[in-house]
């Protein structure tokens, strides 16, 4: 019979397309919750950044022939005179457009934006280089530290990790300097370009990048390993533990499939909604190991913005901040429903 | 009625080896299933009645192992064959239904993924084909709109439907041995009737035999030729199910009658089982029955009764199995 065959087709078809049509509409609601979420995260940092002091105090307290008039202009030369209300729809206004102001104290007052996207690159640089180095090492050791549950492996593994949770980053990233800098000299201080090209590794521009890239990388990517390593162990212990997981040795898969296939993908749920969070905190994060290595990220740009009172500046990366993380949580959720069918259909 | 055996297990031992010390869940099991029967295990919860289905399939959890005995499936020993080569016999020659039919379905695989998954595994086809032959399945186990619901997750799936797609994916591969460990247990008792009737027509249709697991003798009743009755890890009685209900002979079966409501041999008295099944790190000396029994001597607590044939198809492990036969069943003090 031919028309049956169309007609598990037409089936699977039809079931296929509710299926992303209700996939459309769970991110299509996730994007409109963002919206009020994002509005309040910038209300509050713009008055709270208001509230810190006055930027033009900042600016002329050195001078001490800066007259009252002087001041007066400098304040509506940046419309910090104006109702706080008008000042912030001022700004959504712009922002609107794209436009995010001019930094206070940055050369002349260089576009927030241009600033931004400077900056954000090298501090994705490290910090996605760091997640997947740990990711890719970490999943299979935890996943062969259940599977070796209570075995010396297991033990080693667990116990390196309590101790690697334990240990911050910016005491592993000293270390990390003190040692392979300046005993080993085997890698630079800091930075992430050298200045002198001369100085490039074999005269290659994406060498030096990478030479660079090491120290800080390597410190956090071992500074995350430890956490994603017992989440992974302890996610995958409790899924072999689970029926199914008999039933699909029970039904004679291979080893192979019973453990990648069936037990990973279950295992796997909690690390999406981990790395979802480390996106967050990778930027909160950031100032720090920016400041160890010396790295010019976000982070760093962020802290210099904040001693000088750069009200543009500070919002500007708030509003870059919250965007990647409500983007990373709404990615976040997208995973978890493509993982887990039980989210997709509600 | 003195058929083939199938599957004969002799003194099989799994242990677990804990922290708290190692659990004697299967202690010196044998028994044998026949070709085309349906064998009921049954016994309280703890006996060590999955632990013995599991053991058959070399797929006892950690940390236990099995530590001895023979289990000869078609005259070959399963505890002497590689791991690959028990990967071909599972699923395919003997399947195995657990006993959570609410979590034996993998919740992040669509069904169609699930069953031709374990068809493909044993079978050269096609994905279409294999799908054909799951839809084919949904109908055997008598699944409506078979071409929809097998796209379907296992969340989207009442009880009664997830364990008909147990039993479904248990028979895809046509084996000659089904294990089906209490597959009504977590089941309503309308729908549990529904799947009891189905299993035993299914078995009938593909000539199989089965080893049914449950602590329901009511279960085992209508659906078993023979029955294992076990204990603390041993088996203690093994007969029909007729001479069972009708002449139970150790002490612990008779118990196990009582406390079931619906076969009460009187329906005045119905009796729960006193004490506790016992911790299995260090069971009772002698008869594991001793603590609990109305009819323990002083002998019990030393010597270990053996499986004896009492009367012909009819075995206890029981030291005092032959006075009890003498009496009427009535005579005797319960
Ligand atoms: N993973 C395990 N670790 C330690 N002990 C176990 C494990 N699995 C089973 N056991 C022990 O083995 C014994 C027998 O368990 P089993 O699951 O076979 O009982 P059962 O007869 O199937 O009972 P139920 O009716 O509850 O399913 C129990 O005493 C239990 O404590
Ligand atoms: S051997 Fe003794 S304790 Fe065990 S069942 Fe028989 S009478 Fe009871
Ligand atoms: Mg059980």
């Amino acid at each position: 019979m031919p028309t049956k065959r169309e007609g598990f087709k037409a089936i699977r078809f039809k079931v296929h397309n509710i299926a992303k049509n209700s996939m459309t509409k769970y991110v299509l609601r996730r994007l409109l919750y963002l919206i009020p979420i994002f509005f309040g995260i910038l209300i509050i940092v713009f008055v709270a950044t208001r509230m810190a002091g006055d930027p033009v105090k900042l600016m002329t307290g050195l001078n001490p022939r800066i007259t009252f008039e002087a001041r007066e202009r400098l304040t509506q030369y940046y419309g910090l005179d104006q109702p706080l209300y008008y000042q912030f729809l001022k700004f959504v206004w712009e922002m609107l457009q794209g436009n995010l102001g001019n930094s206070y104290a940055i050369r002349g007052g260089t576009a927030v934006t241009t600033l931004v996207g400077n900056y954000a690159w090298e501090t994705f640089k490290l910090q996605l280089a760091a997640l997947f180095f740990s990711l890719v090492i970490a999943i299979p050791i935890g996943i062969l530290s259940a599977r070796k549950q209570y075995s010396k492996l297991d033990m080693t593994v667990t116990t390196t990790s309590l101790v690697g949770t334990c240990i911050p980053i910016f005491y592993m990233g000293i270390v990390a300097i003190l040692i392979f800098s300046y005993f080993l000299g085997w890698f630079p201080y800091g930075a992430a370009h050298s200045l002198d090209p001369t100085r490039y590794p074999f005269g290659s521009y994406l060498l030096d990048e990478l030479w660079h890239m090491f120290l800080p990388v390597a410190a956090l990517t071992f500074a995350e390993l430890a956490p994603v390593v017992l989440l992974v162990r302890s996610s995958m212990l409790e899924v072999l533990r689970q029926d199914y997981i008999l039933a699909a040795r029970a039904s004679g898969l291979s080893e192979r499939t019973v453990i990648y296939k069936h037990a990973l993908r279950n295992a796997l749920i909690p690390v999406v909604t981990y790395v979802g969070l480390y996106f967050g905190g990778m930027l909160a994060g950031a100032p720090i190991t920016e400041k160890v290595f010396n790295w010019p990220g976000v982070g760093r740009l962020y802290v210099e913005a904040i001693s000088k009172l750069d009200f543009p500046v500070i919002t500007g990366i708030t509003v870059f901040v919250t965007l990647m993380v409500l983007v990373a949580n709404l990615i976040t959720d997208i995973a978890y429903a493509y993982i887990d069918p039980r989210i997709r259909i509600e | 009625m003195a058929s083939k055996e199938i599957l004969k297990i002799e003194n099989l031992t799994t242990y677990f080896y804990t922290w708290a010390g190692v659990v004697k869940a299967v202690d010196g099991v044998s028994l044998d299933v026949r070709e085309g029967e349906t064998l009921g295990l049954v016994g309280e919860s703890g006996s060590g009645k999955s632990v013995t289905a599991l053991s058959i399939l070399r797929i006892v959890p950690r940390p236990g192992k099995i530590i001895g005995g023979k289990i000869i499936y078609k005259g070959e020993n399963l505890l002497e064959k590689t791991e690959g080569e028990m990967q071909q016999i599972r699923g395919k020659e003997i399947a195995y239904i657990s006993q959570e039919p609410g979590t034996s379905l993998n919740p992040v695989f669509s069904i169609a993924d699930q069953l031709t998954e374990v068809i493909r595994r044993h079978q050269n086809v096609t994905k279409e084909e294999a799908l054909k032959r799951a839809i084919e399945l949904f109908r055997i186990v008598e699944i409506a709109d078979p071409e929809i619901k097998v796209w379907n997750y296992p969340h989207q799936l009442s009880g009664g439907m997830k364990q008909r797609i147990a039993i479904a994916k248990a028979l895809s591969c046509q084996p000659s041995l089904l294990l089906a460990d209490e597959p009504t247990t977590n089941l309503d008792v309308t729908i549990q009737a529904q799947i009891l009737e189905l299993m035993k027509n299914l078995k009938e249709k593909l000539g199989m035999s089965m080893i049914l697991v449950t602590h329901d003798m009511g279960v085992v009743a209508g659906v078993a030729d023979r029955i294992n009755v076990m204990y603390a890890g041993r088996i203690c009685e093994v007969a029909s199910t007729k001479t069972i209900f009708r002449n139970p002979l150790h002490p612990y079966t008779r118990a196990l009658l009582e406390a079931v409501p619906n076969v009460a041999l009187r329906k005045d008295k119905l009796k729960i089982i006193p004490g506790t099944i016992p911790n299995l790190i260090s069971p009772p000396s002698g008869c594991r029955f001793h603590p609990r029994c109305d009819f323990a001597l002083a002998e019990c607590a030393s010597t270990v009764p053996p499986l004896v044939e009492i009367e012909s198809e009819h075995y206890v492990a029981c030291i005092r199995a032959k006075e009890f036969t003498e009496k009427t069943v009535r005579g005797v003090k319960r």
